[in-house]
């Protein structure tokens, strides 16, 4: 008895905490609905009536749009290219025996811990020599070096459970070692690589730094280096601050209501496997 | 993440078998012998030389550009000079003392997930809900709820009506240099607990139940519970979640910085990753930045061998 009274009392401040979890964004959401005065008289209410054209307006007027596709380019193609190189090498890494194996795994092992800001400065040097800065193939490149690391790592512990029976058998069915890879190892990876490749999009999609960085034309901007300048434009016309930030969040919000369970397996497959 | 059996569709390859045309020793079959062999080198080689070139290579690089000269000396070796700015930058000085703040706030920001993971997998009320709930933050990128709280914050937002509610103060959450860098870890760490908390539900579905019923048929109260089964139990997961939100802290509070206080008030929420990019990009001092860089990569190296060495010992007495 008391012990179910206990799980009660625990309940009530962990449901408090989920409250301040999601009041954030609802806030947003609420203030992104008003109308510029009824946020300067009262910011806390509900909003009567939904001003829907708030979002038209964040969309249109500061190339929001035009954010919004150039951050689709770049994400597509970086996770498209992270998982065909990601599962090679995975494949490799895991099934093959080859010289130098054990030493290739250990230099990408070690690129997982170096991060993007403590070589930052010779890389924008290195793409700028390449001619890369400010172009789409640029930032995906840069996207692809930075989260591929973590995309080897994750195929490779993936790729060792298969049993090399599978292998050995398609091996005896005539196939050769690209054909493993396609007839048996992409479809069987198709789970781990689900998962990589929403956690490698959330990635892309939500960093700034990296973007800032490789694309600093004000035409090549992503969404969240967008999202950024927002503030400095609508610094007296909050609803429509908040609408721009609405909207920059909706696609990751899709994604985590019908993707959350891939999400997780991503990011604790490194907890699990190390 | 288990692979799952193959449909035996995926086994039959095509093409014809090998056995045959080995033995013959044609040309074909040589070529043939000799590209299986490099097929691992093939498979491997685009991911090598990405990482080789733009991410080791860059390190090297680095460490080389910090010996040389900004501006006028740009290109001619200064040896040490760029470290003696830094530390001699009052801005790098306080980026190091917020990295000690962050180290001395780590042990919280490990046990708040670590403690709700428990109850979660204790199944408290709702658990399913909280797991959810709490995880979401996490997927958000540091802008947008940098954004968001820009409002909440706010001089005349929610958070200081509520404490004006309370009979308490209004507080300048972002404008007050004692106070600001504190927002914004706060603001980091409730983006952030939620992917730790999957980390450790991750650790908890590996522990033995029977080793918790056993306890608690012992009479074991649910601290001593914590203390000698589960802290024993999850040690790895403990670990493990100390270094990434060590890293975490280190290097992905940027776009909070970026957003939410630009580094001030009087440059007081610098940390080393915004120092970089503030030499970098708005000083055109990148040899300088270099420097910062190797700074922040021996803090890492460091942070995480002590953490990795403190851990594995509380770990042997238990």
């Amino acid at each position: 008895m008391s012990r179910r009274l206990g799980r009660w009392l625990v309940a009530v401040p962990m449901a408090v905490l989920a409250l301040a979890t999601v009041y954030p964004l609802l806030f947003a959401a609420n203030v992104a609905m008003k109308t510029r005065r009824e946020y300067i008289l009262d910011r806390f209410s509900l909003t009567g009536t939904l001003h829907w054209e708030n979002l038209g307006i964040a969309w249109n007027s500061v190339g929001m749009a035009r954010y919004f596709v150039n951050s689709l380019v770049v994400v597509a193609g970086a996770v498209a290219l992270l998982l065909i190189i990601g599962s090679m090498a995975g494949f490799a890494l895991s099934q093959l025996r080859f010289r130098g194996s054990t030493a290739l795994f250990l230099i990408c092992l070690a690129a997982l811990f170096i991060p993007f800001q403590v070589i930052m400065v010779p890389l924008a040097r290195t793409m700028a020599d390449l001619g890369l800065i400010d172009t789409y193939p640029g930032l995906i490149l840069a996207y692809v070096a930075q989260f591929l690391p973590f995309t080897v790592f994750l195929m490779t512990s993936y790729y060792r459970a298969v049993p090399s029976e599978i292998i050995d058998a398609a091996r005896i069915d005539g196939n050769t070692v690209y054909g493993v890879y396609r007839r048996i190892m992409l479809p069987m990876g198709a789970p781990a690589l689900l998962s990589v490749g929403i956690l490698n999009a959330l990635f892309c999609w939500n960093d700034v730094l990296i973007s800032l960085l490789m694309m600093p034309s004000a035409d090549h901007r992503t969404l969240m280096v967008g999202v950024t300048s927002l503030r400095g434009q609508y610094s007296d016309d909050i609803p429509t601050f908040a609408a721009g930030v609405l909207i920059a969040a909706v696609p990751v919000l899709v994604t985590y209501l019908f993707l959350q369970r891939q999400i997780a397996d991503g990011v604790t497959a490194g907890a699990t496997k190390g | 993440m288990r692979p799952a059996e193959p449909r035996p569709a995926d086994r039959t390859g095509a093409g014809e078998p090998v056995a045959g045309a080995a033995t013959s020793g044609s040309r074909k079959a040589r070529d043939g012998r000799r590209a299986e062999r490099l097929a691992p080198y093939v498979l491997i080689a685009p991911a090598l030389l990405i990482i080789v070139g733009l991410r080791l290579w860059p390190l090297m690089l680095g460490v080389n550009f910090s010996l040389t000269g900004d501006g006028e000396r740009n290109g001619t070796s200064v040896g040490l000079d760029n470290y003696a700015d830094l530390f001699d930058d009052p801005l790098f000085r306080t980026a190091l003392r917020n990295v000690g703040l962050l180290v001395l706030l780590l042990p919280v920001a490990v046990a708040l997930p670590g403690l709700l993971a428990t109850f979660i997998y204790l199944r408290v009320p709702g658990h399913r809900l909280f797991r959810s709930v709490y995880f979401f933050p996490a997927v958000l990128s540091p802008v947008i709820v940098g954004a968001i709280f820009n409002l909440l914050l706010a001089y005349d937002g929610p958070l200081n009506a509520v404490l004006g509610g309370a009979g308490a103060g209004p507080v300048d959450w972002l404008g007050d240099p004692r106070v600001a860098v504190f927002a914004v870890v706060g603001v980091h760490v409730w983006a952030t607990f939620g992917m730790a908390l999957v980390v450790f539900l991750a650790g908890f579905a590996t522990l033995d139940p029977a080793l918790l019923d056993a306890a608690r048929v012992d009479g074991a109260s649910l601290p001593q519970s914590i203390r000698h089964v589960i802290i024993p139990g999850l040690a790895r997961t403990i670990q493990f979640v100390f270094v990434t939100t060590m890293i975490g802290m280190l290097t992905s509070m940027f776009g909070l910085l970026y957003v939410m206080t630009g580094g001030g008030p009087e440059g007081s929420t610098y940390l080393p990753e915004y120092y970089i990019w503030v030499q970098q990009g708005q000083m055109n001092r990148p040899a300088l930045a270099s420097a910062a860089s190797t700074v922040l990569f021996l803090i890492m190296l460091v942070v995480g061998l002590v953490q990795i060495h403190l851990l594995r010992r509380v770990g042997r007495e238990d």
